[in-house]
């Protein structure tokens, strides 16, 4: 299906992407975690071929054996919208103002698929009852402005089911929006996933949607896939240093611990911030920030160990 | 120190040359402007005329350097006049508030409905044309632009800290406008000041050339061209001279003004 | 409901900018009746010149209702001009409505033909350098438009005529044949119009490509490019349409560039259009004539400042929404 082998994504003053391995299978439903610049949304941008043009890619990316890493944008138009789509953070500038949305909608089927324009409305119409939408005849008239930022969302879904895509890229689609509604969207990614078949890499820095949404997880940091494996076992036990540093900063509101003398527990965090880009160590990239760091973290890049395929020296000695 | 943008450099070198001509002219030329010689008319580029003679036998380079300082007398008047009474306005506007703002603002975007031209062909029409005339009209138009400019940039200005505690202190705002507000929308005004430079050269090419601005014998590029354009199948070379000269100058003043306005307002999100 | 709300804010929007457009119409008249009358002057002397005697300067004042308290000579021009009586031309004796509608067609065929040369124009270029953010190709037209402001359109059009028609002689340096030979009347009309469109669309071309690139800049672009639409489609479909929204208002303002460059070029290449007309009454002294040409100038532009905005409206929904 879609394999990326050791993708690193370079510009001029650093790396965005570091040896990305990823394999999706349909079906798949995998998360991707990180805060802002660790490089998820690069890894999304490779998936799709969306990478900006300073940037020189090395690594593979294979769709279903055919190689892409090279391809030119004619060849990446072919695959967008047909073979994967993408949802963006921003539903409410993600529609163009002029024009309606069922017209928007229609567009790839009549330019991809060939479908008239009477056969493409009816269709808008399924896909808008398929991902929720209430009273699809009306809704598809309608222009952007006129919907609220959830049902804007729902609509690019839509669009980006369109054409029947084998894999959904989902790059923080809830973080827009509500709780109760980015929960809806949730759960609607995760029925589209199953009734379609359909291979879903749900982006995001909210734990809580990951773990709903997702069956797989990847932790990524400063361009690094730092630790993968399954989201339950990745969520509850994590063995880098860096997932353990963001799960344990994760506010629990069904109990409010005290320490042994009785008074609140701080809610822990990580030391220190994210480096720019042209800043990054050239070995592990948490260096300056982790625990459990040695000298040799900041030079040495850490080739990934274990069942988790986690990027850490400590753990390869057999500490932490 | 960020290097200073191209379009300043470029503007400013060209801005130097022809306010360095138009300044020369006054004290020097190769020969007097005025100076007829009809046997020698139509001359070959030369040592002496450098650039050959016209129809009458006049130098054409000092028939240039001439019409460099009409030009700049022309732009500088009524820059000077229409920015006055334009920032006035503005200031005004923006004091004040409320409807006064809104009626002056709607008599400025009264002047955006008159071309200059048409402005200049009612003063033709009424007193004769002349220098002066082309002057008041290209004034006018001005008065609109620089109200908007004032207006816009003291309305930042009214909400600064500063000035509220000013105005807390009982301050009246006839002071507060000329201490504060108009230290700080200079920079905008001038940046549109040189733009309108480059308007008002342009301005009183096309007045003189149409007759309406400089007469004789007062030395125009505008005028060169026209009497030029009668000239074309006998000596195509002097329609070329003084429309180069300007666009030099308008291209000059206008890069200034771009590059003034790209130093003093980086922020502006412009899409270079 | 939302759609009941937005029409009748509709109707309020279009009749407040009605009344602001018709407000607007009668200042201008004022200015323009102010300046051509009011002003220091006798137009009598004006026009029988300094060896008029003074019986003849009396009666024409009366003929002139010069005679006549402001405010009535003032009303009876505005009325008159409202049924299409604007007066009589004193050097060519005939009414001035009958001039102005003689040259009309030939004026409003080269603003026309000038207009829609310059869109086209401007469009292309403005959306090519665009396209072509920080490639060579963006750089060149931005220059060449740079100069296009600077360089005057009536040195342009020497320039044209020089190569076009004394160099070359396939084109006409100037005049007007009658449009009874419609071929000779199409080739006097070309560098007209090429003129008027080349100095124009410099400006048009520079604000396309800065609201182009702003569109481009913009999420929605990044949701096409995503549904696998060609970079084609996108520039065409998805972002000119947006990028239209801001250069609309700015073709309106250039209706009074559209017109000086219209008188400027009339007169270049002695085309006979209102242009002329005005300056051959500016230099017979005829007085009447001048003053209608100018307010039927200034009615054009205000007239298509008021529908630009309307247009606007109409163009973008937000907007319809929002009024």
């Amino acid at each position: 299906m879609f394999e990326m082998n050791d993708m690193t994504v370079r510009f001029a003053i650093g790396e965005a992407l570091r040896g990305a391995s990823l394999r999706v299978a349909p079906g798949d439903r995998i998360g991707i975690v990180g805060e802002s610049g660790s490089g998820k949304s690069m890894l999304a941008a490779c998936l799709m071929g969306m990478v900006p043009d300073a940037a020189t890619l090395s690594g593979t990316l294979t769709i279903d054996g055919t190689d892409m890493t090279q391809a030119s944008e004619a060849a990446w138009q072919a695959i967008r919208a047909r073979r994967a789509a993408m949802i963006f953070q921003e539903p409410m500038t993600a529609l163009n103002p002029l024009r309606r949305v069922g017209d928007t909608v229609a567009e790839p089927m009549r330019v991809h698929l060939g479908m008239r324009k009477a056969q493409a409305r009816d269709r808008v119409a399924t896909l808008f009852d398929e991902v929720g939408i209430p009273d699809p005849a009306a809704r598809l008239r309608m222009f952007p402005h006129e919907l609220s930022g959830g049902q804007r969302q729902r609509v690019l879904i839509a669009l980006a089911l369109a054409c029947d895509p084998e894999l959904l890229i989902a790059d923080e689609p809830t973080t827009a929006l509500d709780a109760n509604v980015a929960l809806k969207i949730t759960d609607l990614l995760v029925h589209l996933s199953r009734s379609r078949n359909m291979a879903l890499v749900f982006i995001s820095h909210d734990l809580a949607a990951v773990a709903r949404a997702t069956t797989e997880i990847a932790v990524m940091y400063g361009g690094d896939i730092v630790e993968r494996g399954p989201t339950a076992d990745v969520l509850a036990d994590p063995v880098h240093p860096y997932s353990q540093g963001l799960l344990a900063a994760r506010p629990d509101l069904r109990a409010f611990p005290r320490d042994a003398d009785g008074s609140r527990r701080r809610l822990p965090t990580i030391p220190g911030t994210v480096p720019p880009l042209h800043a990054m160590a050239r070995g592990c990239r948490f260096s300056g920030r982790c625990p459990v760091e040695r000298n040799a973290c900041a030079s040495v890049k850490p080739a990934p160990v274990g069942p988790r395929q986690a990027t850490c020296h400590a753990l390869s000695r057999g500490v932490a | 120190m960020r290097p200073l943008p191209a379009n300043f450099i470029i503007g400013a070198a060209l801005v130097a040359v022809v306010i360095g001509v138009a300044a020369v002219s006054l004290i020097w030329t190769p020969h007097d402007p005025a100076d007829l010689d009809i046997r020698g008319k139509f001359g070959d580029p030369s040592a002496i005329n450098w650039l050959g003679t016209d129809q009458l036998g006049r130098d054409v380079v000092s028939q240039l350097m001439a019409a460099a300082r009409t030009s700049m007398a022309v732009a500088l008047g009524a820059v000077m006049l229409g920015g006055s009474v334009g920032v006035g306005l503005g200031l005004l506007a923006s004091a004040i508030g409320g409807w006064v703002e809104d009626s002056v603002m709607r008599l400025a975007d009264l002047g955006f409905a008159f071309p200059a031209l048409l402005f200049a062909i009612m003063l033709a029409a009424v007193f004769g044309p002349s220098l002066t005339n082309a002057v008041l009209a290209i004034a006018f138009i001005n008065i609109p632009v620089f109200a908007r400019v004032a207006r816009a940039a003291a309305n930042q200005i009214w909400t600064r800290e500063y000035v509220l505690a000013a105005r807390a202190a009982g301050m009246s705002k006839l002071a507060i406008t000329r201490d504060h507000i108009l230290p700080n929308i200079a920079a905008a005004v001038i940046v549109q000041a040189t733009i309108e430079f480059a308007v008002a050269i342009l301005a009183e090419a096309a007045l003189s050339y149409l007759g309406l601005g400089a007469q004789p014998p007062a030395s125009s590029w505008g005028r060169m061209l026209s009497e030029a354009q009668t000239l074309m199948y006998l000596a195509p070379e002097l329609a070329v001279y003084p429309g180069l000269c300007i666009v030099i100058a308008v291209l000059g003043f206008g890069l200034l003004g771009d590059g003034l306005r790209d130093i003093t307002d980086p922020r502006l999100a412009r899409a270079r | 409901m939302a759609t009941c709300q937005a029409g009748s804010h509709m109707t309020y929007f279009l009749f407040r900018r009605t009344v602001g457009f018709i407000a607007t119409l009668i200042a201008v008249s004022i200015v323009v009746f102010s300046v051509m009358n009011i002003l220091p002057g006798d137009p009598a002397l004006t026009i029988l010149g300094m060896d008029a005697t003074d019986d003849a300067l009396a009666a024409l004042r009366e003929d002139l209702g010069l005679n006549d308290p402001v405010m009535a000579r003032y009303f009876g021009w505005v009325g008159g001009a409202l049924v299409g009586d604007l007066g009589v031309s004193h050097s060519f004796r005939v009414p001035v409505a009958e001039l102005i509608s003689e040259r009309l067609p030939m004026t409003v065929s080269l603003a026309v033909a000038g207009m829609i040369v310059t869109l086209m124009i401007a469009l292309s270029v403005g959306i090519f350098a665009a396209a072509n953010h920080g490639k060579p190709g963006d750089w060149l037209t931005m220059f060449l438009s740079q100069l296009g402001i600077a360089v005057p359109a009536f040195w342009l059009s020497i320039l044209l005529v020089l190569l076009f028609a004394v160099n070359l002689r396939w084109l006409p340096p100037g005049g007007f044949p009658g449009w009874s030979d419609p071929v000779a009347a199409m080739r006097s009309l070309i560098l007209p119009t090429v003129a008027l469109a080349l100095v124009q669309s410099a400006v048009l071309a520079r604000v396309t490509r800065s609201s182009a690139l702003e569109v481009m800049r913009q999420d929605f672009t990044r949701t096409a490019r995503a549904s696998g639409l060609s970079q084609r489609r996108i520039l065409w479909r998805h972002v000119l349409p947006n990028a239209l929204v801001p250069i609309v208002t700015i073709v309106g303002m250039q209706f009074a560039a559209l017109v000086t460059g219209t008188i400027v070029i009339e007169n270049v290449f002695y085309l006979p259009g209102l242009g002329r007309l005005i300056f051959q009454s500016i230099a017979n002294r005829d007085l009447p004539t001048v003053q209608a040409l100018v307010m039927l100038f200034a009615v054009i532009v205000v007239t298509a400042n008021f529908v630009v905005d309307l247009l606007y409206v109409l163009i973008d929904p937000r907007l319809k929404a929002r009024t």
